[in-house]
């Protein structure tokens, strides 16, 4: 395929998503960053107990695990909130996000408009629109954090589906001519299957961004139920270990986004695993 | 019936622009049924672009192009011919059969003489087993069959091929040259075929169509016949000769007909 990819905006869609099977079987593939991790851990637990390091500065790993054991339903329930935000803004999002790229690739003007124009929007500190979309809502309406969440999701979907479906193989643009099909045909035969690593790469991208956008947005009022507001409350506090159990619970949340996204990849791209 | 006639056929890219390019000019050329014409010159003489005006995937600046009796524009449409390319450009995300499935699927066909033709062709090129793979798991020789089949499935009458063999292993161009040679006879296919090749151009057709370039044009048609190819004919006096004749051709100091045989 001759595609010429903006490294920045698409990161190789093309390349493996899951590495594949190494040398060594499965366990070379999870024993060493499991190592890593663990190493890490104890090193931190040692600096923090052996150099007397003050909680607020950073607590130790153990003081944060309790933590994160204690308030477990808290995390649970408040990761719920914040997961549920998520999810529905990154649903939409990813859908308005297709949908536009789509219109914008069946117009040729439009396309080389959008990717300047969305580049230029995307640079926007979109987090920052959440004290103005609080206020535009009821205190107790969940809309401004999930408008946000699916403001920041739309830019790397948008921008990612776009390329992908920009690009066709020109032999297969020859050979659609030569069945005689239609624009429609091609666009659901050929450009919406030839674009899915590179809608999948930037839903993958979108699904972090979703619950970074999801946490953060509560920071700046709005309904406060979720692990954002946990966060802002325990730091306020000077419970520092208890807010580093939130932030835990939100890189937890943050990870499951980023495996499903992953997951779905693999389940709706077989002929990618071969 | 004839397959393919061109008729005064020329074409100008750009037209009217500073990069103007004559890529054809004054070509007529006239293709039997069931000949395989092969189309040979130096890179620039306009071959592909002679194949892409009988596909109408380009259409002539002047002059007309008529595929089996009708225009070339609603012989697409009916898909009056099978094209094949230098790079399979098979579907990644369909198996082997849905590929090959594919022409069939936009003629309407039904899902169940879809298979039975895909597998009948996949049978021919020798990839029955292969049907449920995904073209990433083949090697390339193999897509490139995968590739003849596809452009065969609907049995259309007009066989187009730019350089289909250029970047395979010479055993499996070898290979894949007999197995066209023995498809084409059996379904009475007619073919174009574009390539670098003299040795495959001789081996292949029963006419050597020489092009040069800058404007591209027809210098000259080279008749061969070799008979039922095999592997002695790549041995023979007879090959030898009209490989050489060729050659005079491509360096524009063609002897007189008859003169070397």
């Amino acid at each position: 395929m001759t595609t010429a990819v903006d490294p920045v905006v698409a990161a190789d869609p093309t390349a493996p998503v899951v590495t594949r099977r190494r040398r060594g079987g499965p366990w070379l593939a999870v024993v060493p960053p499991l190592v890593v991790g663990v190493a890490g851990l104890l090193l931190w637990e040692t600096v923090v107990k052996v150099g007397r390091v003050a909680p607020y500065v950073l607590p130790a790993p153990s003081a944060i695990g309790e933590q994160f054991w204690q308030s477990r339903e808290v995390v649970w329930r408040t990761g719920l909130a914040s997961g549920e935000n998520a999810l529905i803004g990154l649903l939409v999002g990813a859908a308005v996000g297709l949908l536009a790229a789509m219109v914008a690739a069946r117009f040729a003007f439009l396309g080389e408009v959008s990717i300047p124009v969305a580049a230029a929007l995307n640079a926007l500190p979109i987090i920052a629109l959440a004290p103005i979309l609080n206020n535009m809502f009821d205190s107790t309406s969940s809309v401004p954090r999930r408008l946000v969440v699916a403001i920041v999701v739309f830019f790397p979907v948008f921008v990612n589906a776009l390329r992908g479906l920009r690009e066709v193989d020109p032999i297969h643009r020859d050979l659609m001519a030569s069945y005689a099909a239609s624009g429609w045909t091609v666009t659901r035969l050929v450009r919406l299957p030839a674009a899915l690593p590179f809608v999948f790469t930037g839903l993958r991208q979108a699904s972090s961004l979703a619950v970074i956008a999801a946490v953060v947005a509560e920071y700046f009022g709005g309904l406060q139920n979720g692990l954002g507001s946990r966060i802002t409350s325990a730091a306020a506090n000077t419970a520092y270990p208890r807010a580093w159990a939130f932030v835990l619970g939100a890189c937890v949340l943050g990870l499951v986004f980023y495996l499903v996204a992953l997951l779905l990849e693999r389940l709706v791209m077989p002929w990618r695993r071969v | 019936m004839t397959a393919v006639v061109l008729e005064s056929v020329s074409k100008v890219f750009n037209a009217g622009r500073p990069d103007e390019v004559t890529a054809l000019t004054g070509v007529d050329l006239t293709v039997e049924q069931g000949e395989f014409v092969t189309l040979i010159g130096p890179s620039g003489c306009g071959k592909s672009t002679l194949l892409r005006l009988v596909g109408d995937l380009i259409q002539p600046s002047t002059g007309t192009v008529t595929v089996a009796g009708k225009p070339a524009h609603t012989a697409r449409a009916d898909q009056e011919y099978g094209i094949a390319f230098q790079q399979a450009g098979l579907f990644e995300w369909r198996t082997v059969q849905r590929n090959v499935e594919l022409p069939l699927e936009l003629r309407g066909t039904s899902k169940r003489e879809r298979r039975e033709r895909a597998r009948e062709m996949l049978d021919l090129v020798g990839l029955g087993e292969f049907a449920s793979h995904y073209p990433a798991q083949l090697s390339g020789g193999m897509q490139q069959r995968v590739a003849i089949a596809r452009a065969l499935a609907v049995h259309p009458p007009l066989l187009l091929m730019d350089e289909p063999f250029g970047a395979l292993d010479e055993m499996t161009r070898e290979r894949l040259q007999d197995e066209l040679l023995r498809i084409c006879a059996s379904t009475g296919t007619s073919t174009i075929f574009v390539t670098h090749s003299i040795p495959e151009a001789v081996y292949l057709s029963d006419r050597v169509v020489v092009m040069s370039a800058r404007p591209g044009r027809i210098t000259e048609v080279v008749p061969v016949d070799l008979g039922p190819r095999g592997e002695a004919t790549r041995q023979s006096p007879g090959f030898f000769t009209g490989i050489t004749k060729v050659r005079r051709a491509l360096r524009g100091d063609a002897v007189p007909a008859g003169a070397t045989s």
